[in-house]
């Protein structure tokens, strides 16, 4: 069982290289940028003494919070590309495979389509995450390696500039809560999404949209004027429990200067307890285990495709 | 001897029509079943019932096996080839191997590598490189290192040229089949397989017209070439059908015996294509 289960998803790996590559992109862009900004500001002699010394002369809790800053958009961007490839590869896992005919192959194997399903369904919600995840905790190694190496040749202390200050602990164990955190919320679009591939004959994309926009509008426009899927689909998407949202709303304020060490860690703003308490999560991963559950009955039982 | 395959009253209708038609049949351990029918005659329908890819009516008995609902099972002990080139394009052959060796019980891949080893078929390549003759070997390569008790091959060497197809039955007979095994074939060009059947199977409109070993067909039918008073004389003998070749007459006789028939003209063994017009149109007029 769990045997199948690996090698079902190392398949998975093979046919969806964007998994890795998409990251690996990424990646190779954020160094260039960096290196290109470094060379360029090395343009800038007498400026960068000053940014030296003037970023020596700063306290402990600005420098932490600039790298933080940093170090958090680069994750930003993985988590967005991510998010990217979460939604191409559900829209094309179980449409491809009917469209290449190759379904008749992998349905010849003493496999379930249970077993094929959830094997798409862990990519989705654990293995994109946790591979874009790895190659942002790598790519950040490599910009304070770049900027170490930066900030020796112009003369400055990259232990104590760089080093000593990246909250790297606080960054890593946060973005490991979120990676995890996110896919689980967003469940009932991922199982929506497989649903989608399983079903169709054409345009799963568009498919996969369509009702996600029209269904609140055609709701809206009932007597009664409900607003229960728009705010189960648009609403609930935006406002994630996970995020402490005070804290938030303090970033790009002047009180944020005023702040106390504790409260700029990125696992500050995260509030576990209120997330796995909601039962907006629940009732989405019940929606995402309807849709998988549907998945799966389309691809065992629906005699088309051969 | 034991079935492998038990069919009983199985049908299967999509909407008015019926696809699959009332149909009984068995298929004994080590036979080569061929199994005969013109398009949308309900071959492809009843191999799908077999695999457990469609659900039917009646019982039906795979291995012991109900094949819908045991597929799981199933599926550890039945190779099937759909039709060429159901091989997944995007993989390499390797990584094929890789997979089907961690989700086959009963893979052996020494075996596939060394039946691969004949081939020009390189390891790195993936799929899509390998021409339609070359994705079938890779198939048939990987299914005959699968210990399985049934293999079922739906028009296998459909598109490819001739060379490729006579090599994939000389490696069907030499590598696969070795008595144990079973074998249940459909395809359109009778003649090739012709030698290789040991009992065969005909169906139109989704019923079974003829089904028997291949070694009683030669008593069974005969084919006479006959002219003039000898052609009536002939068709006083209810031929199944007739054509004309040459200005001569051609009838084919079902149950007739050769010793009635001796002294009308010259006598054959009828090929399986004639017998299979013969059996269609007969069955249709």
């Amino acid at each position: 069982m769990i045997g199948h289960q690996l090698a079902l998803l190392q398949r998975e790996l093979w046919e969806h290289r964007s998994i890795y590559v998409t990251p690996a992109a990424i990646a190779s862009v954020v160094l260039v940028l960096t290196l290109t900004g470094q060379v360029t500001v090395s343009a800038f002699g007498e400026g960068v003494d000053m940014a030296i010394v003037g970023a020596s002369n700063v306290d402990d809790v600005h420098r932490r919070m600039a790298l933080g800053g940093i170090l958090g958009f680069v994750t930003s961007i993985f988590a967005l590309g991510a998010l990217i490839v979460t939604i191409f590869y559900c829209l094309d896992t179980l449409y491809a495979e009917r469209k290449d005919k190759s379904i008749l192959f992998w349905r010849s194997l003493p496999i379930t389509d249970a077993e094929t399903v959830i094997s798409k369904l862990i990519t989705a919600i654990l293995v994109i995450p946790l591979v874009a995840l790895i190659a942002a905790i790598a790519t950040q190694l490599l910009v304070l390696m770049l900027s170490s190496i930066w900030v020796i040749i112009q003369g400055g202390n990259a232990g104590h500039l760089i080093w000593a200050s990246a909250p790297l602990a606080d960054m890593w164990i946060s973005s490991l809560i979120v990676a995890l955190a996110m896919p689980l919320w967003l469940s009932p679009f991922i199982g929506w999404f497989l649903f989608v591939s399983a079903y169709t004959k054409r345009s799963p994309l568009l498919l996969a949209f369509l009702p996600i926009f029209i269904v609140p509008m055609l709701e809206a426009m009932l007597p009664g004027r409900s607003h229960l899927l728009f705010n189960a689909i648009f609403v609930r998407t935006f406002k994630v429990p996970l995020f402490n949202v005070d804290e938030f709303s303090w970033f790009g304020d002047d009180m944020r200067f005023s702040m106390a060490e504790e409260t700029i860690s990125m696992l500050g703003s995260l509030d576990l307890t209120k997330f796995l308490g909601s039962p907006s999560l629940w009732a989405g991963l019940i929606v995402c285990g309807l849709f998988t559950t549907a998945a799966i009955y389309v691809r065992r039982y629906r005699d088309e495709s051969y | 001897m034991t079935s492998l395959v038990i069919a009983r009253n199985v049908s299967k209708s999509f909407g008015d029509v019926r696809a699959v038609d009332n149909v009984s049949f068995e298929i004994e351990k080590g036979k080569i079943m061929g199994l005969i029918g013109p398009n949308g005659a309900g071959k492809t329908t009843l191999l799908k019932a077999v695999l457990g890819l469609t659900d039917c009516d009646g019982e039906l008995s795979v291995l012991g096996l109900d094949p819908f609902k045991q597929r799981k099972q199933l599926m550890q002990n039945i190779c099937f080839i759909a039709d060429v080139a159901v091989l997944p394009r995007w993989m390499r052959v390797n990584q094929l191997l890789d997979f089907v060796e961690s989700t086959h019980p009963n893979f052996d891949r020494r075996r596939a590598e060394d039946l691969l080893s004949r081939t020009k078929i390189r390891k790195k390549s993936k799929v899509r490189e390998l021409s339609k003759g070359m994705v079938t070997q890779l198939h048939l390569s990987i299914i005959t290192a699968i210990d399985a008790k049934l293999l079922v091959l739906d028009e296998p060497t459909l598109g490819l040229d001739i060379i490729f197809r006579k090599e994939f039955y000389g490696n069907l007979l030499n590598d696969y089949f070795d008595g144990e095994r079973t074998i249940l074939i459909t395809t359109h060009q009778v003649e090739e397989i012709e030698n290789l059947m040991t009992d065969i199977m005909f169906i139109n409109n989704g019923r079974i017209l003829l089904d028997t070993p291949m070694e009683s067909l030669a008593g069974t039918y005969v084919e006479l070439l006959a002219a003039g008073d000898n052609a009536a004389a002939a068709k006083g003998f209810g031929p199944i059908s007739e054509r004309e070749v040459f200005g001569k007459s051609v009838f084919l006789f079902e149950g007739v015996s050769r010793d009635k028939l001796d002294g009308l003209g010259e006598l054959h063994t009828p090929s399986v294509a004639d017998v299979f017009v013969a059996k269609v149109k007969g069955a249709e007029a």
